[in-house]
């Protein structure tokens, strides 16, 4: 009968009714309500931890089909680069479109009693009580934390115009969860800080937050429902509390979504978005073959650090790895599984030594039709020694420098060492790369470049050695290796880059990580362990305001709500 | 914010000299007998692109160039790297010896050029601007009334926009000719030829989910720091953009008597070599141009390649950038050869673009009579990567306000002076743009009707 949407309907839709005014969930989950709160970051959540998050509530058959916005790098991270990221036209376009399709799936006729907790009274009608029962479940996974009365409100109201105009209780459910799923409490990790009861005239991160810190860092999920039952007993906020919760996050196997997400971040994969290959230079080369590439570096990663919990140094000079037929081809060696993957492990003659000899290093970190010894060396500083090299002057003068169509490219980049300001960045560059030169830019294996033998010894601060092998060797003995990986694990936990302030800090982990062997999943929990990992710093420009939501001052138009 | 058009409200905005796209019904009223412009004198809407390539184009070590014209003014001559500009010459200015002035900032090298063109300012870090890019300015005075306030896009497939509001958070570009394609013409496109339209009753029901969100705003932005109450506004600006799509998808679209619906383009592999990214930029550029004849934006903002520019001859072993810093300058003919001829063939792309956008016919003229497209670089010379003699187009008439057709040459005058005159011609309400040494309040008045 009103299957047609009124005019008086979408007056009603465009302004929202505002929710009920009240002591909300949030404020009475603390032991004391705080004076104050202030909101200490906000960090746009990843692809990953929105999709892992979707997985957590729906299932891992609701099927996320979206290009997210780019994310950026800053201090050498992505997770440092979210406390810098909004959400543009476009992309609040791709969200919203996206949410929808999610909600279409989770309330789909055949699936959606797996989602809904409760059963409306009269199925072509409102049903504001499961609606708030369906709302508040699924709410607290996304916001990480219970909902306030009044975002509660707000969807309830949204689904009851939804409910109305579709005659169809789903219908107004499906615009509820749509709502949630574009929510700026959902899309952005907000974190809060109280002030703390030990520290009257200091804050603490609060329960949520903390909660939310933990299971990003080990999981790369929102938090579970046990630990935001940690959150919400104040559990957290006690040294055994927290240790427990540590521990279990370390037990489960989810540490290996958290591992991949971290390594994901620090080894820089986003350059795989951007990755081309001349075909008439590397035939070998395909979407396929980058794809291939990136699981391999990845299931070596887990493989070694969560599952073998093995030393982390490990990386650069282990051979155990996992191919499939798209790398033996690259890799030049036969295929003879019937799985899609098989362990590998590469033999002394294949020249290779741990991750850096993966295609994806190889070949992220080269040209489109040539390999790079700078780019690669720059990068092995870059990200594993974390050591930027400053930009190249601007005005440079590269005219000494000669077009390469003879000789190898070691040639070309001794020019550079004629230029004192050349010389100083590529002095420390290049040697790493030039020692990785037999393979070219997709990481093929080669002794000849335009026909000369390439010679692959290297010499840096006095440190002499050859090829990919004596290069491994000198990774795995340099001390800034574990040292970078602290640091980066802690920035990467804290969403902020190490300053100076952070230096004695990161010496002690660096050394209580050696003194347990370098294993990865120890080195997680131990920085989670430190007051550190908790620290707040009070933006600039944040004023402390009461908790609970503030005055409301939308109004619902007169005879608006039917 | 509310869109409800009426005839009334219609009217007045035509009258008001707002732009509207020019439909059947505003022909068969408004137009005089030879249906050229309206009886009052208002025009077809101006439309505002820009048009960015990486690496610049090519000078010589002794002064010359291979690209700045030798006469000034209008009928410039073609020179070689402008040769893919010859059929529509006419309709482009060349402005040739602006710069940047750093005020003690340094030079980041395939950055500070560009970012100080759109923000007004020599940026402090790389991939950050001090400010909004101003062609969101342009964009917030003429882009409110159509599906999208501006539209990104990038040829080469790399993922890179200089569009942004904060400086940190840039707009998502489309990569592919097919992405381009869906975003315009796939779901939530209304044909405003069709002779039967009806509202869409689903759309109500998505702008009350966006009124839920709205509704919280207060309580999320309370005891934020400063930092992140920019990011926060940002996220509420661009839900209101999405708001105010929908509001639009509920009205009627007016007709459009130049749009063709286009055909929907063929996936390809990606490539970056510069034939690859030249054709990418051919399809986008005519996907774009009917997304403006079919009233979808009125913004565009186009990346060809970005500033250290990955581009190559298919089958070379060194790509664009490396050749512009290695190569020698010939010792005969006194400039970088190669990198010269790979400067032309990127240009190729701009003047492909331009040309599909002068193939469509609207009312008196074409479609980049009735647009205004600013063309720029991130470096003059890129084997110095100068931030002096950067070169910078203006192209198409803007509907008679831009007086095409002329070289402007100056002696080190600032970038921000012709992205003021863009901003104004294309009728942002801006009166002075940029900071300290490159602030100005000076168009380039030769160029402005």
């Amino acid at each position: 009968m009103r299957k047609r949407i009124s005019l008086a309907l979408l007056a009603a839709a465009a302004v929202a009714v505002s929710g009920g005014v009240g002591m909300t969930a949030l404020a009475q989950s603390g032991a004391a309500a705080p004076a104050t709160i202030v909101k200490v970051a906000t960090r746009r959540i990843t692809e990953s931890q929105y999709r892992n998050t979707i997985r957590d509530a729906f299932g891992p058959e609701i099927k996320i089909n979206a290009r997210f916005e780019p994310e950026k790098r800053e201090g050498g991270l992505m997770a440092i680069g979210a406390s810098d990221l909004s959400i543009t036209s476009s992309g609040f376009e791709q969200y919203f479109s996206l949410a929808k399709s999610i909600s279409d799936q989770v309330l789909d006729p055949k699936v959606r009693d797996t989602h809904v907790p409760c059963k409306p009274a009269d199925a072509k009608k409102a049903d504001d009580a499961c609606t708030k029962a369906f709302v508040e479940k699924y709410g607290e996974m996304f916001y990480r934390r219970p909902l306030t009365a009044g975002e509660v409100a707000a969807r309830v109201k949204t689904a009851q115009l939804g409910a109305a105009g579709a005659e169809d209780f789903y219908a107004g459910l499906k615009l509820a969860l749509t709502s949630l799923l574009v929510a700026p409490e959902f899309m952005f990790r907000v974190e809060t800080a109280e002030p703390d009861p030990a520290n009257p005239k200091q804050y603490r991160l609060d329960g949520y937050t903390k909660a939310a810190r933990l299971s990003y860092l080990f999981w790369d999920a929102a938090p579970d429902a046990e630990l935001r039952a940690a959150a919400a007993s104040g559990a957290l906020h006690t040294k055994a509390g927290l240790d427990a919760q540590i521990a279990r996050l370390q037990a489960s196997p989810r540490m290996q979504d958290g591992a991949r997400a971290f390594f994901i971040d620090m080894m820089q994969f986003e350059a795989f978005d951007g990755i081309n290959k001349d075909p008439a230079n590397y035939p070998k080369f395909s979407q396929a073959v980058a794809d291939s590439a990136r699981e391999q570096t990845l299931k070596t990663v887990v493989d070694l650090l969560v599952t073998k919990k093995r030393d982390y140094r490990d990386l650069f000079s282990s051979n155990e790895t996992f191919i499939n037929r798209h790398l033996a081809s690259v890799y030049n060696v036969p295929y003879a599984s019937a799985q899609e993957w098989a362990p590998y492990t590469f033999p002394a003659e294949s020249q290779r030594a741990g991750i850096l000899t993966q295609v994806t290093f190889l070949s992220l970190f080269s040209h489109p039709g040539a390999s790079s010894p700078t780019k690669r060396g720059v990068k092995i500083h870059e990200i594993f020694m974390c050591e930027p090299t400053p930009e190249p002057p601007a005005d440079v003068d590269f005219s000494k420098v000669q077009a390469l169509d003879k000789g190898t490219v070691r040639t070309r980049l001794l020019a550079h060492m004629e230029n004192e300001g050349c010389a100083s960045c590529h002095r420390v560059s290049d040697p790493p790369g030039l020692a990785l030169e037999h393979f070219d830019g997709l990481g093929q294996l080669r002794t000849k470049e335009n026909g000369t033998v390439i010679d692959v010894s290297a010499e840096v601060e006095g440190k002499k050695f050859t090829g990919a092998p004596g290069l491994a060797k000198y990774l795995r003995d340099d001390k800034r290796i574990p040292q970078c990986l602290v640091r980066n694990v802690y920035a990467y936990g804290v969403g902020r880059p190490t300053d100076e302030r952070d230096e004695d800090y990161i010496a002690d982990q660096t050394k209580a990580f050696g003194a347990k062997g370098y294993k990865y999943p120890e080195l997680i929990g131990q920085i989670a362990t430190t007051p550190e990992f908790f620290k707040v710093r009070v933006p600039s420009g944040a004023t402390p305001v009461p908790p609970g939501p503030p005055a409301k001052i939308a109004q619902a138009p007169a005879g608006a709500n039917r | 914010m509310s869109l409800n058009f009426n005839r009334r409200s219609m009217l007045r905005g035509l009258l008001g000299g707002s732009a509207v796209c020019m439909g059947i019904p505003a022909l068969d009223i408004f137009l005089d007998e030879n249906g050229l412009a309206f009886a009052d004198g208002a025009k077809l809407p101006t439309r505002f692109g820009t048009y960015f390539w990486g690496l610049g184009l090519t000078d010589t070590p002794t002064g010359g160039s291979r690209w700045v014209p030798t006469k000034t003014g209008a009928g410039y001559e073609i020179t070689p790297e402008l040769e893919s500009l010859k059929a529509v010459k006419n309709k482009v200015s060349v402005f040739s010896g602006f710069r940047v002035i750093g005020d003690g900032r340094p030079n980041i090298v395939h950055w500070s050029g560009h970012a100080a063109i759109l923000s007004g300012q020599a940026p402090a870090a790389t991939n950050r601007m001090d400010g909004a890019s101003f062609d969101t300015r342009i964009a917030d005075a003429i882009g409110t009334g159509t599906r999208f306030k501006s539209i990104e896009a990038s040829a080469s497939g790399k993922v890179v926009s200089f569009s942004t509001r904060t400086g940190t958070s840039y707009s998502t570009p489309e990569t592919s000719p097919i992405a381009l394609y869906t975003r315009l013409f796939g779901e939530g496109f209304q044909d405003p030829n069709s002779p039967v339209w009806k509202p869409d009753p689903s759309i109500m029901l998505r702008q009350s989910v966006l009124s839920a969100v709205t509704d919280q705003r207060a309580a999320l932005m309370a005891g934020v720091g400063k930092a992140d109450q920019i990011k926060l506004d940002q996220y509420f600006s661009s839900l209101r953009d999405m708001e105010n799509q929908l509001a639009i998808q509920l009205q009627r679209p007016e007709k459009c008597e130049a749009c063709v619906i286009p055909a929907s383009p063929v996936e390809k592999p990606k490539a970056a070599s510069v034939d690859v990214v030249n054709s990418n930029t051919k399809q986008m550029a005519r996907l774009l141009a009917m997304g403006l004849a079919c009233n979808q934006t009125r913004v565009f903002n186009m990346v060809h390649t970005p500033g250290s520019s990955e581009t190559y001859v298919a089958g070379s072993s060194k790509i664009y950038h490396q050749i512009t810093h290695d190569e020698p300058t010939d010792a005969k003919l006194g400039y970088q050869v190669e990198t010269s001829k790979l400067a032309a063939l990127v240009m190729q792309g701009f003047g492909e673009f331009l040309n599909e956008m002068d193939a469509i016919k609207e009312g008196d003229g074409t479609l980049l009579d009735h647009s205004l497209v600013m063309g720029f670089s991130d470096t003059g010379y890129a084997k110095i990567h100068s931030l002096e003699n950067i070169p910078m187009f203006l192209a198409g008439g803007a509907n008679g306000k831009h007086k095409a057709g002329q070289h402007i040459a100056t002696k080190g005058e600032p970038v921000t002076r012709l992205s003021l005159t863009a901003m104004q011609i294309a009728g942002a309400p801006v009166g002075e743009f940029g900071v300290g040494a490159m602030k100005t309040a000076r168009p380039l008045t030769e160029v402005m009707a």
